[in-house]
């Protein structure tokens, strides 16, 4: 008796610091961007020397590219979500999310924060100053937005603290 | 203690820990999924906003392209900038100059050299690149048919004032010129709305000369293209519009007609600069225009081109 009893399954802790698809999807999500964030540079560093139009008068990213609004504080928006994803990618490494650092754990999420802010403020410019959607910064403005999601969602899974009890 | 206690305190222990973590997790899940609806109703109260109406009206007018009396103005002005004028700019501001070609056939039309403009009137740098064009033009022949038009208000440098080719006529005893505006300004679809269509023969040009090698990589198929009988090539505006911003038609025709001005000294260079181009290509005729200031200031340009 005292044999089965002592067999008696006793639940496990999950002292996982993270979902296991939350690395992954906040990687991809973060490369993508840096991917996309990389053409936007690019374009703004060189659309402004190239004068003419596409040939096909389709809806491009020149009016928002160009505006303004392009830079913060005089630095091109492009290249500081350029910066923003090549940190996200270096913050979603697995390697990384398996770390118990609360600075870590919680940089992510303000960073990513920031980002949704930064965000939030492009879009309005668009909407509501140029009038004017860029589709490839829309791109961004959706990867960044689920990257906070996703950042949100993995950071709320586990408190690092409770593991060391 | 017996061996089943011990097991049953730390099934007890466990499970507690268990449950309190289950329990603090629910309430950083529940903070984590309150911060993402906040952060979607954010983002779909600025989009329900907008398709409200908020924001709507908000920006610079601009002023309503002239008509009448005030158009015949500005085209009598634009297409007889005094010769004085062109001269004393000469160079102007650094303009841009066509990119030479070498050993390619004079393209000609009516047995004189073919000027092919290609471009759109929702175009913003096309709206820029009339303005020296027309200029160059009119020292060697004369416009019918010319009107006021403005690039598309919806895209980048909107509004820009300008002059349409299309529906226009070009007399020259020297020059043969054909101007396609492929688009109007006004939004169809995704696009705009199409207005003239490349003949087989403008389309065989474009599709060899507003390409690489002849234009950059990165302008390549782009308007305003400006072919000056395939001897040189400009794939691209010569100035920014940005220099036109905020300026009515009237205004520019004052400031290209100002020797002093900073507009005129770039617009008037630039159609100095397309002006000497053109002198290559009709041997020099007409004399009084070949052999101005204006046109003696880029001699060293174009030496290379020869038209027999």
């Amino acid at each position: 008796m005292s044999a089965s009893s002592s067999a008696v399954s006793v639940p496990e802790i999950d002292r996982r610091l993270v979902q296991p698809w939350v690395p992954v999807v906040s990687l991809a999500l973060a490369v993508v961007g840096l991917g996309v964030s990389i053409y936007l540079t690019i374009e703004h560093f060189t659309s402004s020397t190239t004068l003419a139009c596409p040939e096909t008068g389709a809806l491009n990213c020149l009016k928002v590219t160009t505006s303004d609004q392009s830079k913060f504080l005089g630095i091109p928006v492009a290249l500081l979500g350029l910066l923003y994803f090549a940190a996200m990618v270096v913050v979603s490494l697995p390697a990384l999310w398996r770390s118990p650092s609360p600075w870590l754990r919680q940089g992510r999420v303000v960073l990513a924060a920031v980002g949704v802010l930064f965000v939030f403020y492009l879009v309005f410019a668009e909407l509501f100053t140029l009038d004017a959607i860029c589709l490839w910064c829309t791109v961004v403005h959706v990867l960044a937005v689920a990257l906070f999601a996703v950042i949100v969602i993995g950071s709320a899974y586990a408190d690092p603290g409770d593991l060391r009890r | 203690m017996s061996r089943r206690q011990r097991d049953a305190r730390d099934y007890a222990r466990r499970m507690r820990v268990i449950q309190e973590r289950a329990d603090a997790r629910r309430g950083r899940m529940r903070w984590a999924t309150t911060a993402i609806v906040v952060v979607a109703l954010a983002f779909g109260v600025l989009v329900v906003a907008k398709l409200g109406g908020a924001g709507e009206g908000g920006g610079e007018n601009a002023s309503p392209v002239p008509t009448g009396d005030a158009a015949t103005a500005v085209v009598s002005g634009l297409t007889s900038v005094p010769a004085a004028t062109l001269n004393s700019v000469a160079r102007g501001n650094d303009p841009t100059l066509p990119n030479l070609t070498t050993g390619q056939e004079v393209l000609k039309d009516g047995g004189k050299p073919l000027v092919l403009y290609v471009g759109a009137e929702y175009c913003p740098f096309c709206a820029a690149q009339r303005w020296p064009l027309v200029i160059a033009l009119s020292r060697f022949g004369t416009f019918q048919g010319l009107t006021l038009s403005r690039s598309a208000s919806d895209d980048t440098f909107p509004d820009t004032p300008t002059i349409s080719f299309h529906g226009s006529t070009y007399t020259s005893q020297y020059l043969t010129f054909q101007g396609v505006e492929t688009s109007t300004n006004e939004r169809q679809g995704g696009s705009y709305a199409p207005l003239d269509t490349l003949t087989p023969q403008q389309q065989q040009i474009v599709a060899k000369y507003n390409a690489p090698p002849y234009v950059d990589a990165q302008s390549a198929g782009a308007i305003p293209f400006l072919t000056f009988a395939n001897q040189g090539l400009m794939a691209g505006s010569s100035f920014s519009p940005q220099l036109l911003k905020g300026m009515t038609h009237a205004e520019i025709v004052s400031a290209v007609a100002d020797p002093q001005s900073s507009l005129g000294r770039t617009v008037d260079g630039n159609a100095n600069a397309m002006t000497a181009l053109l002198c290559r290509l009709t041997g020099g005729q007409p004399g009084d225009v070949c052999t101005s200031p204006a046109v003696t200031a880029f001699e060293k340009d174009f030496a290379n081109v020869s038209v027999k």
